[in-house]
Parts: C-alpha cells; sequence; structure tokens
C-alpha cells in the first residue's frame, strides 16, 4: 500500500501503530508460553531441580547421564527406530493412495474416499488407540479372530515384546496416512497436465513418467510431510500409554514417556528437561535439513 | 483403433484400483463401526466373537451407564468443550490480528517476528511443559481446564495459516478503502475478515479438533477426574470398567467422538482446504 501522496509519512506511522497492536496478543501469549518456557527448559537442562534445598548448575551431567545410561538409551533408540518406520510408512503409503485416488472418478465416491481415509485423522489417538486395544487382544481380539478364521495362528500383537512396536507402528499409519493422502492429492493436482500428457504421447510409460516429471515437481510437499511426520512421531506418546504402557518391559517406551515418568513422576526436573532438549535438538536439525535440501532442489 | 484399446484398458484399469480404494477404505472405518456397533451390544456379549460391526439393536443401556459411573462423565464434557471452544475462539481472535499485521502492514521488525512464530512450529509440548506446570503448581492452575486453555490461545500454525489466505487475497478493496480515508482496523474488520470466512472456518474446525484432542498436555496438567478432558478420561474409564465393560467404554467413547465427527460431516471441505494451504504453499 504505498503511495506518492504527501499523507505517506503519516501513514506509515498509522501502519506501524496498528501492526504492533496487531501482533501484540499473539506475541506477549507467544512469549509467555512457548520462547519463556523454552529457555527456562535448556536452563533447568543443565541444573539439578530441587526447590527446597536450591537448585544448582551441574553443566552437562543430566545429558551425560541420558547418554550413558543403558535404559535411557534403549528408549531413544526405540523412539527413532519408531519414528524412522512411522514416517517412512506414513508418507509412502499416502503418497500411493494419493496417486491411486488421482483419477476421474465420480464426486461422490471421492467424498466417500477422502472421508474414510481422513476419518482415523481428525479422531483422538487416545480415543482409536482403546479401540485397537481391544483389536489386538490375544485370544478375545478381533484381528485375531480373523486371524484364526482362515487358519492361521493367533498373534501377540502387544505382548510379544518382538512384535508390540510393530503393533504401534501399523494402527499409527492406519491413524495417520489419510492426513499424508489428502496433502499428495492437492500437490499431484498442481502437476502440469500438458507435460504428462506430452510424455504419454512420447510412449513414456506410466512409471516412468511418475519417476521423472511427477515425483521431481512435487518433491518440495514430500520434503514438507516428512518433516511434519517426524516431528509428530518423535513426539510419540499416548498410542504407546494406553496399547502398552511402554512394555513389554521398555520394548515400546519413547522420550515422551520417560520425560513424563521422570519429571512428574520421579520429580527428576532437571534430567526430564535435558531429554526434552536431546528431542528438540533432533527435530531442529532435521527441519535444517530439510530447508537445505529443498533450497538445493529448487536451484535445481 | 490401437488408441481406443488402450483408452479401454486404460478404463478397466481405473475401475479395479478404484475398487482396491473401496475395499481398502472399508477396512479404514471398521474400527469405528465396531466401537458403535459394540456401544450398543449387551455387557454380558461385548466380548462375544465374531465381532459385530453394525449394531444389532438400539438400546442405548450402556449411554445411560457412562452417566451413572464414578466417574464424572458429564463434567468431564463440558471440560473437553470449554477448553475448545476457549481456545478456538482465542485462535480466532489472536491470529487472525496478526496475520493482517503480518500479510498488510509495513513495521519494523515485522519479518523477524514472523520468523519467530515460526520458529515455534518445530517446539513440541514436551520441551515446553516443564516450566509450564512448575509455573501452574504456584498460580494454582494445576487441575483447572482453563489452565490447558490458556497455553493454546495463540499459534504459530494459526498465523501461519491466516497470514496464507490473507496474502492470496486480491488489495484492491483494501486499497480503495484507505484512499477514501478509512482507518486500518476498519479495513480489518469490514473488508478482510467478509473475504477471510472459509479461512476462518478451516481454522476454527482444525483448532477445536486440535484442542479436542490433546492428551500429553492434559495428562500432565489435569490429574483429578473433575479436571479432566475427554482424551485422559477414555483410558481411566477403561481402568475402572477392566472387568468387561467394554460396552459401557465404547459407549463413552461413541459420546466423545461426536461432535469432531459433526464437525467434519458438515465442513470436510474447509478442513481439506486449510491443511491443504499449509502443506502445499509453505
Amino acid at each position: 500500500m504505498t503511495t506518492t501522496h504527501p499523507r505517506t509519512s503519516e501513514l506509515q506511522r498509522a501502519q506501524t501503530r496498528m501492526g504492533y497492536l496487531f501482533v501484540l496478543p499473539s506475541t506477549l501469549l507467544y512469549l509467555t508460553f512457548v520462547l519463556a518456557p523454552v529457555l527456562v527448559t535448556v536452563v533447568l537442562a543443565f541444573s539439578h531441580f530441587d526447590p527446597l534445598l536450591g537448585s544448582r548448575w551441574v553443566g552437562f551431567e543430566n545429558f551425560t547421564r541420558f547418554f550413558t545410561d543403558r535404559r535411557s538409551l534403549q528408549i531413544f533408540w526405540n523412539t527413532l527406530r519408531f519414528a524412522l518406520f512411522a514416517v517412512t510408512f506414513n508418507v509412502s503409503v499416502g503418497l500411493v493412495l494419493a496417486v491411486a485416488l488421482n483419477r476421474a472418478m465420480p464426486g461422490w465416491l471421492l467424498y466417500f474416499f477422502r472421508l474414510s481415509f481422513f476419518l482415523p485423522v481428525i479422531i483422538a489417538t487416545a480415543f482409536v488407540a482403546v479401540v485397537w486395544s481391544y483389536f489386538y487382544g490375544d485370544d478375545l481380539g478381533v484381528i485375531n479372530y480373523f486371524l484364526r478364521l482362515v487358519g492361521l495362528p493367533n498373534v501377540r500383537w502387544l505382548t510379544d515384546s518382538k512384535n508390540a512396536m510393530t503393533s504401534i507402528i501399523i494402527m499409527d499409519v492406519w491413524k495417520n496416512t489419510g492426513f499424508f493422502m489428502v496433502i499428495f492429492i492437492a500437490a499431484l493436482q498442481g502437476v502440469p497436465a500438458n507435460i504428462l500428457e506430452a510424455a504419454e504421447m512420447d510412449g513414456t510409460p506410466p512409471w516412468r513418467r511418475f519417476l521423472r516429471i511427477t515425483l521431481p515437481w512435487i518433491s518440495p510437499v514430500v520434503f514438507f510431510c516428512i518433516v511434519y511426520a517426524s516431528i509428530g512421531a518423535l513426539q510419540v506418546f499416548e498410542s504407546i500409554v494406553i496399547l502398552t504402557q511402554g512394555g513389554p518391559g521398555d520394548a515400546t517406551r519413547s522420550l515422551s514417556i520417560l520425560i513424563v515418568e521422570e519429571g512428574f513422576g520421579s520429580y527428576e526436573i532437571g534430567y526430564a528437561a535435558a531429554i526434552s532438549v536431546v528431542m528438540t535438538v533432533i527435530i531442529l536439525i532435521i527441519t535444517a535439513i530439510q530447508q537445505l535440501a529443498s533450497r538445493r532442489l529448487v536451484q535445481q | 483403433m490401437s488408441m481406443m484399446q488402450t483408452n479401454t484398458a486404460k478404463r478397466w484399469v481405473d475401475w479395479a484400483i478404484i475398487a482396491v480404494m473401496a475395499l481398502l477404505a472399508i477396512g479404514m472405518l471398521l474400527p469405528f463401526l465396531w466401537l458403535i456397533a459394540t456401544s450398543f451390544r449387551s455387557v454380558s456379549e461385548a466380548y462375544k466373537l465374531p465381532p459385530s460391526f453394525f449394531p444389532n439393536n438400539l438400546d442405548f443401556v450402556n449411554y445411560a451407564k457412562v452417566l451413572a459411573s464414578r466417574v464424572p462423565f458429564l463434567q468431564i464434557y463440558y471440560n473437553s468443550l470449554l477448553v475448545a471452544l476457549v481456545v478456538t475462539i482465542g485462535q480466532l481472535v489472536t491470529c487472525t490480528l496478526a496475520a493482517f499485521a503480518f500479510a498488510r502492514l509495513n513495521f519494523r521488525g515485522r519479518d523477524w517476528l514472523f520468523i519467530a512464530f515460526l520458529v515455534g512450529l518445530m517446539f513440541p509440548a514436551q520441551v515446553t511443559i516443564l516450566p509450564i506446570y512448575l509455573g501452574y503448581a504456584k498460580l494454582g492452575l494445576l487441575n483447572q481446564p482453563i489452565g490447558l486453555a490458556l497455553m493454546y490461545l495463540t499459534s504459530s500454525f494459526g498465523v501461519f495459516l491466516m497470514r496464507q489466505f490473507m496474502l492470496s487475497q486480491p488489495k484492491a478493496l483494501e486499497e480503495a478503502a484507505l484512499m477514501d480515508g478509512a482507518g486500518y482496523f476498519k479495513i480489518f474488520w469490514r473488508i478482510s475478515l467478509p473475504q477471510l470466512r472459509p479461512a476462518l472456518s478451516a481454522l476454527g474446525i482444525i483448532t477445536f479438533t486440535q484442542t479436542w484432542n490433546y492428551y500429553f498436555q492434559a495428562k500432565v496438567l489435569l490429574g483429578k477426574n473433575e479436571a479432566m478432558t475427554l482424551p485422559i478420561a477414555m483410558d481411566v474409564l477403561r481402568g475402572y470398567m477392566a472387568a468387561g465393560n467394554l460396552s459401557v467404554v465404547m459407549a463413552a467413547m461413541s459420546m466423545a467422538v461426536l461432535p469432531v465427527i459433526l464437525l467434519f460431516l458438515i465442513a470436510q471441505k474447509f478442513v481439506i482446504e486449510g491443511i491443504t494451504m499449509s502443506g502445499i504453499k509453505n
């Protein structure tokens, strides 16, 4: 809104005034509930918190404890493994579903598809996990009933430490892949049709058209989805709490569960803060890699 | 001739894929069908196999049992509604105001401030919850549903989404109003907001749903039965009902998911639009 009118400077002052006024509520809330708590958490991570005897600075002690303790390292590894598989399957299944739905069909059919694949996305994990806990039951479980029906043996979905993490990942993909499907459908519709048609005329087979034209075109969106999925997956909490309580043993315990147990169970606030800082740093690294990678892709 | 043949073949492939997708889509819905069907099964038959995916009666006795249980379900339902509505209204106001400033007004530090908001997208609740818990303990806000709501009165996502929508709107009307001497607040209220109705619906529904579903934060801040929100209550209810009142838990669950499903059925279009807007255009 620039003009060469004599009122320009007056207008600019009004804009500045209104600008600050309009961002004020959000900024104050953001400082109070996000930025300040993050800074305090970082300070806490370097201290031993004790409100009675006084807190003291302990340097990297909390971090050393986290990276040398066998149990916390296993929980760290659980979380990374969960994130790796959950992200890979959520994004790739979502992409496959989007490609499958990206074709001419009656409007009501598309509505039905979007509804059924997106419904799990909008229902709380805490709700659907309770339903799945009955699906995953050993003898009375719904899934095992159907397995027996076709002559297969029961699977101990949640009570066998070899299966429990896989079961949680399966539910996670059922729950979240529809989100990525919806984003990919929109991205696929942005791929220029004339380029695809020209390639088809030249006799390029469909899978090569997908790899050479479609995938490069939507790659920024793929990167966004990977980062978005990673941020969510690293925080995995309620699906595990409800399905296995972190068990059997520590087989499915995640960083978020450890933070709650240490921070609010054992009142080891400093240690819990250090774990949450580790989690946040991983998220920052993944986001930075995405930014660099998509910038390089755009340049090409 | 060969062109026609490939076209027919292509159409068959299309329909085969759609058929497979339809089967998958029904599979996606099975947990929900089971949840509703089980909420109508008598308690003694809840675990009976084969499982049912369609209710064979419409007896609301299990729903009545939820309300009569030791978990104060109506209070918890009210807590969930209160938190979700306060947060939704709060974000619609704060995020829209900030987005207008970021998209339309020129002021010093604007771009830095916006980047600061974007950074917020990367901070998980885990890294803010400890200080908030300690602060709330001092202020007496633990076990107060409104405490959970306070945390989310603004959001980086909301500011970002509304700014994207505003940038995609033409500025001509606003510029004309400015020439006529209208103030910025009047322009925001009379011209920008009415154009943004779909965006407001999208942000409103996404925020309501997200808040309705919070678990980690709610579990830390709201421990008492009377202060809980629904996602926490389901697990508690399952614990109390462990002796096999599966049907009662599922009746509670059906009531808990109802508002979100209704919202989504009414406004699927806005939700999808909002999500693709945030995913594609950054």
